[in-house]
């Protein structure tokens, strides 16, 4: 009797542990750039819903915060998270991961200018139409190392770029744009890279905005 | 001859005074959505059915936008349509029609492998659905058969991701949002009509038909165009219109909704002021 007592306890407790574990939630938030309306905001949550038992997931279209939570017994790598975000065409910002535990993981600013006294300015015409190609644009652009300044312009389609020739060219820069599907000083972009672009970004079908 | 020139004259300025008196479009008023982000409006006798895509809901509102009740547990609802009070409801986050009848819903498939189904549209037994990311329209004819139209593409009959849909007599006519124009196919797919390519629209993100006039919305440059069946400009509109998204008209009434601004807004037809 007492045998059984003990059995059902402990088979109790590993089941309660097990239902608490199931629903501790790591909770995700990511600052993504550039979202305009709400076919690319609920396109980038449709992304999202490839990682199955995600959950709450709110988007603020006019701060791009992103939100949602998933399940800590799986968790997610903030590679994962960003890389996802990048999937879908959009671009991260920042992002924190706030683990069940309580932990708190976060990123630097993901891409940003530097202040450094040895850039030269350039200018480079990249075609785009939106803020989220804006925001995919200027990011490509500083994260190639010797880059410390990129603004684009969505009215005269043109980069203003800052860099350290001894570190970087021109053409390196303009090759990592082009291959996020942004055609580049004449340069077209591969139909493959363009076509992956989120709908308000088909610079082709449009003039600016 | 100067006298003959002279009567003419007075026979044209006649002829003018007794014209019609010229109407247009014109703002009236303006109601507050409160939270609500509407993404689609759909008319019935006492009010609005209004798709409210942030907070996955739908709204039944007063014609002054007036929330009189809510139902929850859609997954991003987008353009609907009302028939014989049922709620028909594209959802984008699921890909699935909601119907919703009396306090039912019901959630179909539709054609079945929708991808974030944006616009629906039904008259009599028959359906239309905006599929965004397949850039197809699929439709139901009167004996329930489902056929697909489209491609990716921006050639006539090919779509760019569409987002709204309405089934007239004359064909199926759809807002081709990122051709930034719309589209007249007949029930076969079939390209009828383009129009607004000419008007530097930048997603043509709603429409709305009635017998006379094409009402399209230029979601990013804020106007909504009018244009007759040929695809003439009527009339663009601009007074408060912020990020607009669908739209719906009776009589000599036209309601805009606002994206962005969770907004409401009356347009009247009527004599041009001064």
């Amino acid at each position: 009797m007492m045998k059984h007592i003990i059995q059902t306890s402990l088979l109790l407790l590993f089941s309660l542990t097990m239902a608490v574990a199931q629903n501790q939630r790591d909770v995700y938030q990511v600052q993504v750039d550039g979202l305009g309306c709400p076919f690319c905001a609920y396109g980038l949550e449709k992304k999202f819903k490839e990682f199955k038992g995600i959950k709450k997931i709110t988007i603020d279209i006019d701060s791009g915060d992103f939100r949602f939570e998933y399940p800590a017994d799986n968790p997610l790598t903030a590679d994962q998270v960003v890389s996802q975000v990048e999937k879908a065409g959009y671009t991260p910002k920042t992002w924190t991961i706030t683990r069940a535990d309580g932990t708190v993981e976060s990123s630097d600013q993901l891409a940003q200018a530097s202040d450094n006294g040895n850039f030269k300015t350039y200018n480079m015409a990249v075609s785009g139409v939106c803020g989220m190609c804006k925001a995919r644009i200027e990011k490509t652009a500083l994260s190639v190392k010797g880059v410390g300044e990129a603004e684009w312009s969505i009215e005269e389609n043109v980069l203003v770029l800052g860099l350290d020739p001894e570190l970087t060219s021109k053409d390196r820069v303009g090759a990592a744009i082009l291959a996020t599907g942004h055609d580049v000083e004449g340069k077209k972009a591969t139909d493959k890279a363009y076509d992956a672009l989120p709908p308000c970004c088909l610079y082709r079908t449009k003039s600016k905005h | 001859m100067k006298r003959f020139k002279g009567l003419a004259l007075v026979g044209i300025l006649l002829l003018g005074s007794c014209s019609p008196e010229q109407k247009e479009w014109q703002y009236t008023e303006l109601y507050s959505l409160g939270e609500a982000r509407p993404v689609g409006i759909a008319l019935i006798p006492e009010g609005f059915w209004i798709s409210d895509g942030d907070n996955n809901r739908l709204l039944k509102t007063d014609r002054k936008g007036v929330p009189e009740r809510f139902v929850d547990s859609l997954e991003r609802p987008m353009h609907i349509d009302v028939v014989d009070e049922v709620v028909y409801v594209p959802q984008y986050g699921n890909d699935r029609v909601g119907i919703l009848n009396q306090d039912v819903l019901q959630q179909t498939k539709g054609p079945g492998q929708l991808d974030a189904p944006a616009g629906v549209s039904v008259r009599g037994k028959t359906m239309a659905i905006a599929d965004f990311y397949s850039n197809k329209v699929h439709y139901r004819n009167e004996e329930g058969k489902w056929s697909t139209f489209g491609e990716k593409g921006n050639a006539p009959g090919e779509f760019l991701y569409p987002t709204d849909v309405q089934i007239t007599e004359e064909g199926i006519w759809v807002a081709d949002a990122y051709n930034h124009r719309a589209q007249l196919i007949d029930f076969e797919g079939n390209p009828l009509k383009v129009m607004g390519e000419d008007q530097d629209i930048n997603a043509a993100t709603g429409i709305w038909v009635t017998p006379k006039e094409v009402f399209l919305t230029d979601f990013e440059n804020d106007r909504v165009w009018v244009y007759n069946k040929a695809g003439e400009v009527i009339q663009m509109l601009a007074d408060n219109i912020h990020r607009p998204i669908d739209l719906v008209s009776e009589d000599d009434n036209l309601w805009i909704i606002n994206f962005r601004k969770g907004e409401l807004l009356k347009y009247q037809f009527e004599k041009r002021k001064e």
